[in-house]
């Protein structure tokens, strides 16, 4: 099964992906038109930050067994049988929010539905999307590999490979040596820590 | 349907595309792929790079950040982008027309040797519009005065630039109420970048009024001044035949491009291979003689004055190369793609630049300036003669045979096809045997299926009995696509059709370049004044289909700003703001008297189009 693996060490905190899920959710469907509809959609995806600033890209992991689902007494959140997915059904959530707590990573909010309806809300991997053989719309939009749409299994797999080669090159990891993101990433540490011995 | 049939309606682009493939030749269309989908707070114009307290966007789900650090909300945000990107069209054009004031100004000290006047006549009448005093000068005095009291329009010593006052007195009236007269062609753009700095102008109206003043600087003051120069120093045109598409290259010449926006450069070269020595030396290589071509809307220039034929548009210059048989391009600027040194690489196309103010990798600088562009266009030509023997026979192709096309329609040919003067114009207006004018204009854009915009939109227009008016890169569209001579008749209405072969003119008219815009405002304010009323009462409007630059947005500003309602192919960088896209789009309309509207169909902006000069003239009690 394909999920969204997140890399968090390529992240540059565009909200892209952020961005792009909403219109994905949207009823339009459109970047020009979606900001104008009555209910705006809200993004599934978030983007927490650590005490050093970087950026990490955080959504459902449609977790199997589900905390969340578990934690549903009206049975608003539910498998998906065929896609494997953990969805939820607005109309059946009571706004409980036993499922917020339950979820170890924090990515489920309460927002209001087209229906008009507030209920729980959170990623359900582009279910409409994958249908038309479009993979999802956070993992479309990322120019810079922070997120892919791919079998566990094989990310692991090429991992692998790439952790061998490292190792024998002696280097701990292929982001630490290149790029201009890099030099950013460690510019923004340094300014946190003068802010940190400031404070 | 092929996967290049998607991406082009013009068969030589579809061709070109297949080998440039076979070639490896990376295309606009690959990389415009690798970008897509594209940033969305972009598109929507609520990201800000202004400051390094940033940058900053407004999240348009409401959800995040509705203020940048500063505190601009997403109206601030989207009307200081807005302007820069107006400010930095009305500069591009500014300053192609500064570079004809300096060629002027050397003429007149005699300092230009190659240049000279070509249309005294014309600069007599320039010269009355600024107030010089022109008895008893030669042609060089007089170029030496105007020159100079151009130079005042460009700085800050006049209260209005000299050409506003070509607008009807109504239209001027309305500026100096809303304060937007532009007072010096420089100053407007530096006081747009000065506004939109962080903590100067922060309330969206009065951002978006000044854009109105610099779009206008640049209407009628860059551009105009950059026309009728070009037409003083090069001459004025006059119609005749041309060729357009791909076909134009000829597999047996030497064949040289120019592509850019200046006839400074273009001109010259062209006086290089007309010469007989150079010839003989095509000849003495083995090529048949030498053939030069045009790309954009420097090809625009020299195709109005010297019916040089015109090998495409903006998407058609990386795949020139591709036929394997271009010897050299000479650019100058703007428009210019920075991937076509890398395209060159890949064939034996010698890549030349010649402004100071651009360059590009993989192409060799030979800078022209007025004293010395004779020497050096000599030099550019001689050298891409003698590349003729590095050709490789074995990537040479010439997919299509080229396209008849008229052109050369200045104000002053139209109003000589006319008879002299405009009257039978409005008397077939008034008949309804014309129903309007529209002018489309503008560039390509790989968001739009090439030259489809442009060409169905014509189409659908002239049916209607709409007579169209051509600049830029639609030129290229329409006379690939049959449009622009005068058998194109038969496509048009009963009443455009029979004024067209009373006329024996294309009902789709190619005006020039993009600075040429001027040449339909001029028109526009020559029909109001005429008839007595404000030009946003006329049965005019303007469309750029498939506009991708900053320039495009600053035309489209002025036309608005002059009471020409515009429809857009392509979306603006607008809608992240609710209050700036309900003035584009509608608010406008009551102070201006026109607006904007988006539209991609060319279908639905025909009938847009035709709907809104159906309603000015039912406003001018004419028959609709």
């Amino acid at each position: 099964m394909k999920v969204v693996v997140v890399k968090p060490e390529r992240c540059v905190g565009c909200l892209q992906c952020r961005f792009a899920c909403s219109v994905a959710h949207s009823i339009s469907g459109s970047p020009y038109a979606a900001p104008y509809e009555a209910v705006l959609s809200k993004p599934r995806i978030h983007i927490g930050l650590t005490k050093d600033k970087d950026a990490f890209p955080n959504k459902c992991r449609h977790c199997d067994p589900a905390p969340c689902e578990m934690a549903c007494l009206p049975k608003a959140i539910f498998r998906e049988p065929s896609s494997g997915m953990v969805l939820i059904n607005p109309d059946r959530c009571i706004n409980c929010g036993m499922c917020a707590m339950a979820c170890p990573f924090g990515v489920v909010r309460y927002h209001v539905y087209s229906s008009n309806k507030t209920a729980a809300h959170k990623c359900d991997q582009c279910i409409a999307r994958q249908k038309e053989g479009r993979v999802p719309a956070c993992v479309e939009v990322c120019k810079v590999g922070a997120l892919l749409f791919d079998d566990y299994n094989k990310v692991m797999d090429r991992a692998t490979d790439e952790i061998s080669s490292l190792v024998y090159l002696g280097i701990r990891s292929k982001e630490q040596e290149k790029g201009p993101y890099q030099s950013l990433t460690a510019y923004k540490h340094r300014l946190e820590e003068l802010r940190r011995k400031q404070a | 349907m092929s996967e290049y049939e998607k991406l082009s309606i013009c068969k030589d682009a579809q061709l070109t595309l297949r080998k440039a493939r076979e070639d490896g030749v990376e295309t606009v269309w690959d990389r415009f792929k690798k970008q897509e989908p594209q940033c969305g707070y972009c598109e929507l114009g609520v990201s800000c790079r202004i400051c390094v307290m940033g940058p900053c966007r407004i999240d348009p789900f409401g959800e995040g950040p509705q203020y940048g650090v500063c505190g601009a909300d997403a109206d601030i945000i989207v009307a200081r982008n807005l302007a820069r990107m107006i400010a930095a069209g009305a500069a591009s054009h500014s300053d192609h027309g500064r570079d004809l004031v300096e060629v002027l100004h050397k003429i007149g000290e005699g300092a230009a040797p190659g240049y000279t006047i070509r249309d005294a006549d014309k600069l007599k009448r320039v010269a009355a519009e600024y107030g010089i005093d022109t008895a008893g000068l030669g042609n060089e005095g007089i170029a030496k005065l105007l020159a100079e009291a151009m130079m005042e329009d460009y700085g800050m010593k006049k209260e209005q630039i000299t050409l506003i006052n070509r607008a009807p007195k109504q239209r001027i009236e309305l500026w100096k109420k809303l304060k937007v007269i532009p007072r010096g062609i420089d100053r407007e753009t530096s006081e747009t970048m000065h506004r939109t700095h962080m903590g100067v102008d922060n309330e969206y109206v009065s951002i978006l009024l000044h854009a109105v003043r610099n779009s206008l600087s640049d209407g009628y003051g860059g551009s105009m001044i950059g026309t009728e120069l070009s037409d003083i120093i090069f001459g004025t045109p006059k119609p005749g035949f041309s060729e357009v598409n791909l076909g134009v290259l000829k597999e047996d010449y030497v064949n040289i491009l120019v592509h850019g926006h200046s006839p400074v450069v273009s001109e010259m070269i062209g006086v290089a291979v007309d010469d007989k020595e150079m010839i003989e030396l095509s000849k003495s290589r083995g090529a048949k003689g030498i053939n030069l071509a045009g790309l954009c809307c420097t090809g625009n220039e020299i195709m109005m004055r010297k019916k040089i034929p015109m090998a495409g548009n903006h998407l058609m210059t990386e795949l020139t190369m591709v036929t394997g048989v271009v010897e050299s391009m000479i650019v100058d600027y703007q428009c210019i793609m920075p991937s076509l040194g890398q395209v060159a690489q890949c064939y034996h196309t010698k890549m030349y630049t010649t402004s100071d103010k651009a360059k590009f990798p993989f192409m060799e600088h030979v800078e022209f300036t007025p004293v010395n562009a004779r020497e050096q266009a000599f030099r550019i030509v001689k050298e891409s003669v003698e590349n003729f023997s590095r050709r490789n026979k074995d990537k040479v192709y010439v997919p299509t045979a080229p396209v008849r096309n008229m052109t050369g329609f200045s104000v002053e040919a139209i109003v000589g096809a006319l008879g002299g003067s405009l009257t039978p114009l409005i008397d077939a207006i008034k008949a309804g045997k014309i129903k309007g004018a529209v002018g489309v204009v503008g560039c390509n854009n790989p968001k739009i299926k090439q030259d489809s915009g442009h060409v169905e939109l014509i189409k659908r227009l002239i049916a209607n009995d709409i007579l169209v008016l051509t600049t830029g890169c639609v030129n290229v569209a329409a006379g690939k696509a049959g449009l622009q001579v005068p058998e194109a008749k038969e496509m048009a209405g009963p009443g455009l059709k029979e004024v067209c072969g009373l006329l024996n003119i294309p009902p789709s008219l190619h005006l020039g370049s993009c600075v040429d815009n001027s040449r339909i405002i001029v028109i526009a304010c020559a029909l109001a004044n005429a008839i007595g009323v404000d030009i946003d009462k006329l049965p005019l409007a303007g469309a750029a289909p498939e506009w991708y630059s900053e320039k495009a947005a600053t035309i489209a500003f002025y036309a608005m700003a002059s009471g020409i309602f515009t429809v857009l192919g392509v979306m603006p960088p607008i809608m992240g703001s609710k209050k700036v896209a309900e003035l584009a789009t509608s608010g406008l309309n009551d102070v201006f008297g026109a607006c904007f509207a988006v539209e991609p169909d060319p279908v639905k902006a025909a009938q847009l189009i035709t709907n809104h000069i159906m309603e000015k003239r039912k406003g001018l009690g004419l028959d609709v």
